[in-house]
């Protein structure tokens, strides 16, 4: 179910997305129209919903995406619709960013380990 | 709750009896191979949850460390964010989805497949390349442990699925079905108790009914004894007749 | 040109001022102690409170908390250029046209950045933002409406003082093949040798001091380009046309240079400089990174501020302008990155930075 599925997403600020298209995990589809890339960069004033719908895009629409790597401090923006994803995939992880440490206390994932382990 | 409502609605017949019982059997065989994959699973992703754990943690230091190299490739070269952005076209790095089986649950797993080709070679070439080489080794290994973790946190929402739906099942067996199965035996059980108790009843009121004839009537008895015998219980339709005859 | 006594004598009637500025601009860099301190704090509140007791003073008071490295690398970045544009807005000539073509550098890397936007036929006004201040020009929104590189190609050739630049190493249709890398080089390759000739025409001392400071440039460019091309699809010969031909390795050392294939024959071709020789020491040929705080880079960074420094040495000459905007460049850069460690909260002994004063 998951062989299409190989390409690394990210939804992060300038520098995060910058080091990891360094690494090459950039994919940008020339064949479409719209140029579909597999990053999207965001800015700090930029629309809630531009965010929303890259998420909703990379988690939902797209087949391609296997794990999809999103910084803490952005998933926080849009807390209410990381919570509500639960499938295995493509799988969410969120990543800490330069500027802003990361913080286990928030992780929806790991707020559940903890819930589980707690009880 | 009542008793009613935890048994099975069956006629309560021998072979009734056997088939709940062979039902039983197989709901304990059933419940023990079911809580053992239970047990299997759960150890399983008491490891993983460790690890999970462990990984969130590395995770964390890891991204320091590349974001950190980045500062320098930016000390260096400046800012090249923009370029790198825009120069993105197909990814070197890749995951494949792996699998591997837990008491019978695929967990999936990611393995990277990293393409050796320097698609940002050329970037810094007057000045910060050697940095941001290694910024990029630095990253792509930043980016296997976050591979490594997303397999681990899949696994560990598959199988916390998986575990649930065991235990449910698991739970049912125990509170549900093993109970209802085992009332049902048990009423069977009672009534077939029962129909004994009605037979034998039956049996020795005739044999006493017999005996209060015999007495009066010994010559009878003693001659017809043997046809009484024989014929069984057409006799008992007789009985009425019989004393009408004596009369 | 007039002979030495003269323009020691004349100098000051049109310069001065700014020498007098730069000099005391100079003397407000970050020193030794400054920048122990620095290195103690252990967040970025402190830094801030560190830099008010410099020249910076108040760059940050306006700021909302939490600190952000990106606001301090923004701020203190604009110090650098507000104290540019006034020198430059109180510069005759030939002052003046020498600080416009300390801007072409920058400039280049805006333009680059506008190419790569329009080669992915992105919205280049978004770019703008990203330029860097000092490189800006009024032309600038008018290279943003180009939609094709044959377009950019024809604005920038139009509008921009860069087209010297441009015209002698490319065509238009290079833009679209050549790498953004390789045609940035050339640019800039181009721009340091016409920096040279013009800093060569303004006579001694400046001259001199110049064509000190700019062999430096062009020869770790070279020794740069070399290094970093191995194992890239950059030939040889392209490689060749990317050194800048002046500089103490041209022509020998370049021709080494050329020809070099792995990192020994670099430092072979650097041989017969002593003070280029000597930032090889302690590297072998696949370890040129060994050590955190000495890279070869970081060497050379250092001995870049040793050569600015030695500028102001000298008086009645246009080198200390660009020797003292370069340092305060290098001190922006430290403070960022000293401010990127604390962020971080890196090792102290990984936040050495070649101090200046």
């Amino acid at each position: 179910m998951a062989t299409k599925r190989t390409l690394i997403a990210a939804i992060g600020d300038d520098d995060t997305i910058t080091g990891l298209l360094l690494a090459g995990i950039g994919n940008v589809d020339e064949g479409s129209e719209k140029k579909q890339s597999n990053f999207y960069v965001h800015e700090q004033h930029a629309q809630l919903s531009v965010l929303e719908d890259h998420f909703r895009q990379f988690t939902q629409e797209r087949e391609d995406i296997a794990i999809l790597l999103i910084n803490q401090h952005i998933a926080e923006l849009i807390r209410p619709l990381v919570e509500k994803y639960t499938q295995p995939f493509p799988a969410l992880l969120e990543i800490p960013s330069k500027e802003h440490p990361y913080d286990p206390e928030k992780d929806t994932i790991l707020k559940r380990v903890q819930k589980l382990v707690g009880d | 709750m009542s008793e009613n409502n935890q048994r099975e609605a069956v006629f309560p017949t021998r072979m009734a009896l056997t088939n709940t019982k062979n039902r039983l059997k197989g709901a304990q065989t059933g419940h023990s191979l079911l809580a053992k994959k239970r047990d299997a699973l759960m150890i399983r992703f008491r490891a993983i949850l460790k690890k999970v754990e462990e990984a969130k943690l590395k995770m964390g230091k890891v991204m320091q460390v590349a974001a950190f190299s980045l500062a320098e490739v930016n000390y260096v070269a400046g800012d090249i964010s923009y370029q790198v952005q825009e120069s993105a076209k197909r990814p070197q790095l890749t995951v494949k989805a792996k699998q591997e089986n837990v008491s019978g649950v695929t967990l999936p797993g990611f393995e990277i497949e990293r393409e050796q080709s320097n698609e940002f070679s050329l970037t810094g070439l007057g000045r910060g390349g050697q940095k941001i080489q290694k910024c990029k080794e630095t990253y792509a290994k930043a980016i296997e442990t976050l591979v490594e973790l997303a397999s681990l946190q899949t696994a560990f929402m598959i199988l916390d699925d998986v575990i649930r739906v065991t235990n449910r099942r698991v739970n049912a067996i125990e509170h549900v079905v093993l109970p209802k199965l085992e009332n049902t035996i048990k009423y069977i059980n009672s009534e077939l108790d029962e129909m004994d108790r009605e037979e034998f009843f039956r049996l020795k009121k005739i044999q006493s009914k017999k005996k209060k004839g015999g007495d009066s009537e010994q010559d009878t008895i003693d001659q017809g004894e043997y046809t009484q015998d024989q014929a069984g219980g057409a006799d008992i339709l007789d009985q009425g007749k019989d004393e009408d005859v004596i009369f | 040109m007039s002979v030495l006594g003269s323009e020691m004598l004349f100098f000051n009637v049109q310069n001065g001022y700014l020498e007098g500025i730069i000099r005391g601009y100079k003397a407000g860099l970050l020193t030794q102690s400054n920048y122990s301190n620095l290195q103690q704090c252990d967040n970025l509140e402190d830094l801030r409170m560190q830099l008010s007791a410099t020249d910076y003073g108040n760059f940050l008071s306006n700021e909302t908390l939490p600190l952000s490295t990106s606001t301090i690398s923004q701020k203190s970045s604009q110090t650098l250029v507000d104290e540019f544009n006034y020198v430059k807005s109180n510069a005759s000539e030939p002052l003046s046209t020498f600080l416009d073509y300390m801007t072409y550098s920058y400039m280049i890397d805006n333009v680059i950045l506008l190419i790569t936007g329009t080669l992915h036929e992105r919205d280049t006004h978004e770019l703008l933002d990203r330029c860097h201040p000092l490189g800006k020009f009024d032309a600038m929104s008018a290279l943003c409406v180009a939609t094709n590189v044959e377009e950019l190609y024809q604005s920038v050739l139009v509008e921009t003082p860069l087209a010297p630049y441009f015209r002698s190493c490319l065509s238009a249709s290079d833009l679209d093949d050549l790498n953004i890398e390789i045609i940035r080089n050339s640019v800039y390759k181009a721009y340091l040798e016409d920096f040279y000739d013009f800093s060569q025409s303004l006579g001694d001392p400046t001259a001199s001091i110049m064509a000190k400071l700019l062999s430096f440039e062009a020869d770790r460019r070279s020794i740069n380009i070399t290094l970093n091309s191995f194992n890239t699809e950059l030939t040889k010969e392209m490689r060749n046309s990317l050194y800048p031909q002046f500089g103490r390795l041209y022509p020998a050392g370049t021709y080494a240079l050329a020809r070099a294939e792995d990192f020994d024959q670099v430092r072979a071709a650097c041989e017969f400089i002593p003070e280029y020789y000597h930032m090889f020491d302690g590297f072998s040929s696949n370890n040129t990174d060994s050590d955190h705080n000495n890279s070869l880079e970081d060497r050379f960074f250092a001995h870049d501020v040793l050569l600015n420094k030695e500028t102001f040495l000298q008086q009645f000459n246009y080198a200390p302008f660009y020797s003292y905007f370069k340092l305060k460049e290098q001190e922006v850069r430290n403070i960022v990155w000293l401010s990127e460690c604390i962020a971080q909260s890196a090792p102290q002994e990984r936040r050495a930075v070649p101090t200046i004063f």
